[in-house]
């Protein structure tokens, strides 16, 4: 019974990192019809600049997460305005080409620089956690989690709220109408990407306080976004949060299925897949 | 004699290879209400859009209030107080009715947009209660008052509309025609685009026919109703 309270705790606590992992993807993937395969350098990016600045500065990494955000808004912002819009209105198979050019870039830039040791933030407070009864919930996953859920509310906020985010949405709706009510594209597309990134950023972050990091580590996080975006359906927010959610799930109680382990934590995550394809394509809250 | 408020010379364009206008000349006077006819296909949704900004003009000009805006982005167009309610509505689906009339006013800073959703929902009373729901579930002609209103949200001072009457069932067609007129009454400069002939010469003080690309008849909307060619061809008389 304990061991299954603490299953549950772990797995909602996943869920929250994958939450953080996918929104961004989600995002780019619902306003711009881009798979972005970048996303995952995105995410190691941000992870090494907090651990940088915990490494070299002391900064704790939580309060390096703005930093992480911007930093990356910054880059999507550019690399989308300078590169990507070139091929915005190119079939899907430019964009995927392109942004796995950029993810390769990245990776490989980040090898030159980090070289392909793996790292690891560890603040004082890392091994600790809140026992309540017989479950413990550490500090950092529960810190992970809120922070997950607030950067997703925020992004809610911001296209339910804002006169950006409704420019955001009305692109995503009708590019032609957009532009005659005087919403600049080439910008509008370049904000989205950015933000996309920015949220990648944070995952980063928060990714390096629980897992060892590396240059080539951010591919599985792009599948993971990929695998969390169909599950929940595209096009709201609410949709990636069901879905990061559904995959800590899965993936926590996949492993503990007897007979199976930590190696089929993948290959349970896609049957699920599969099945969702199968049975309701557009995900579990996709329109 | 002062220069007109719009004014559109030689102007041609089109996609790719194809020239779709042909050396468009075209006035709109301040305040007036100016129709722009002609069969499906001869190019009246392109000088819109061409108009707008979304077509890149091969060449001529295109000036407002004496700017010249043959080359500008579609931002600048709008912010320069030219506004294009398209055909077939485009509405910002899966967004409300209210912050479809909010997006018409993106370029503006000023503190009176709110105000002015209150003012165009004036000429729509019928908006009044569905101005939470979702643009997209609303009826055809309730999305054309959406357009139009949405169009109206910028302040423009030429407002062009195309094809509002499309696919509407004729007593909405009046009440659209209606709202365009009273817009013009209140001081906006309309350019209507219509494929009902009778309709647009009725409501408009002057009038362009557009055939494959060229203008081929301009002048006073009464006379025009009385010329053969016009009866002949649009009127079916």
């Amino acid at each position: 019974m304990s061991l299954l309270a603490q299953q549950l705790v772990l797995a909602v606590l996943l869920g929250g990192v994958y939450v953080a992992v996918a929104v961004g993807f989600s995002l780019v993937w619902g306003i711009l019809n881009i798979i972005n395969l970048s996303h995952g350098a995105f995410i190691v990016v941000g992870a090494y600049i907090t651990w940088t600045l915990f490494g070299r500065f002391g900064i704790d990494p939580f309060l390096s997460l703005p930093l992480d955000a911007l930093a990356l808004f910054v880059i999507g912002y550019a690399l989308q305005r300078g590169l990507i819009n070139r091929v915005i209105r190119a079939p899907v198979f430019f964009t995927l080409l392109l942004t796995f050019g950029v993810n390769l870039a990245i990776v490989n830039l980040l090898l030159a620089v980090f070289t392909s040791d793996f790292r690891s933030v560890t603040p004082s407070y890392a091994g600790s956690g809140l026992t309540l009864g017989p479950v413990v919930v550490p500090y950092i996953r529960l810190a992970a989690f809120v922070i997950a859920f607030v950067v997703a509310g925020l992004l809610s906020l911001l296209l339910a709220r804002t006169r950006v985010g409704a420019a955001i949405q009305a692109v995503a709706s009708d590019r032609d109408a957009a532009q005659l009510v005087g919403i600049d594209l080439r910008h509008t597309y370049a904000l989205t990407y950015g933000i996309g990134a920015a949220c990648a950023g944070v995952a980063g972050g928060l990714l390096s306080t629980v897992q060892a990091i590396s240059p080539t580590a951010g591919d599985p996080y792009t599948l993971q976004a990929f695998v969390i975006v169909v599950l929940g359906g595209l096009g709201s927010v609410t949709a990636t949060v069901v879905g990061g959610l559904l995959f800590g799930f899965i993936e926590v109680f996949g492993q503990a299925a007897p007979g199976l382990g930590a190696g089929y934590a993948n290959a349970i995550a896609f049957a699920v897949l599969v099945v969702v394809l199968v049975v309701r394509p557009q995900g579990l809250l996709g329109r | 004699m002062a220069e007109p408020f719009l004014s559109v010379r030689g102007l041609s364009a089109g996609y790719g290879e194809t020239l779709v206008l042909r050396d468009v000349d075209l006035d709109v006077d301040a305040g007036e209400l100016v129709a722009l006819i002609g069969a499906n296909g001869a190019g009246k949704s392109t000088l819109l859009a061409t108009l707008s900004g979304l077509v890149p003009p091969v060449s001529g000009s295109v000036r407002l209030a004496g700017r010249e805006l043959a080359h500008a982005r579609p931002e600048t167009i709008v912010a320069a107080g030219l506004a294009h309610v398209p055909q077939g509505r485009r509405l910002f689906g899966g967004l409300t009715v209210e912050r479809n009339l909010l997006l018409g006013a993106y370029l503006r800073r000023d503190g009176e947009i709110r105000a002015d959703v209150e003012r165009v929902v004036g000429y729509f009373p019928a908006l009044r209660d569905k101005l939470a729901r979702d643009a997209a579930t609303l009826s055809g002609g309730e999305q054309q008052m959406v357009a139009i209103a949405r169009g109206l949200m910028a302040r423009p001072k030429v407002l062009m509309v195309d094809e509002p009457s499309l696919g509407l069932a004729p007593n909405v067609v009046d009440r659209v025609i209606d709202v365009c007129a009273e817009i013009n009454r209140a001081g906006t400069a309309v350019l209507l685009v219509e494929q009902d002939v009778l309709v647009a010469l009725e409501v408009a003080r002057r009038a362009y026919v557009l055939e494959t690309g060229r203008i081929t008849l301009s002048g006073d909307a009464a006379e025009l109703r009385a010329d053969d060619r016009v009866r002949k061809a649009y009127l079916g008389i």
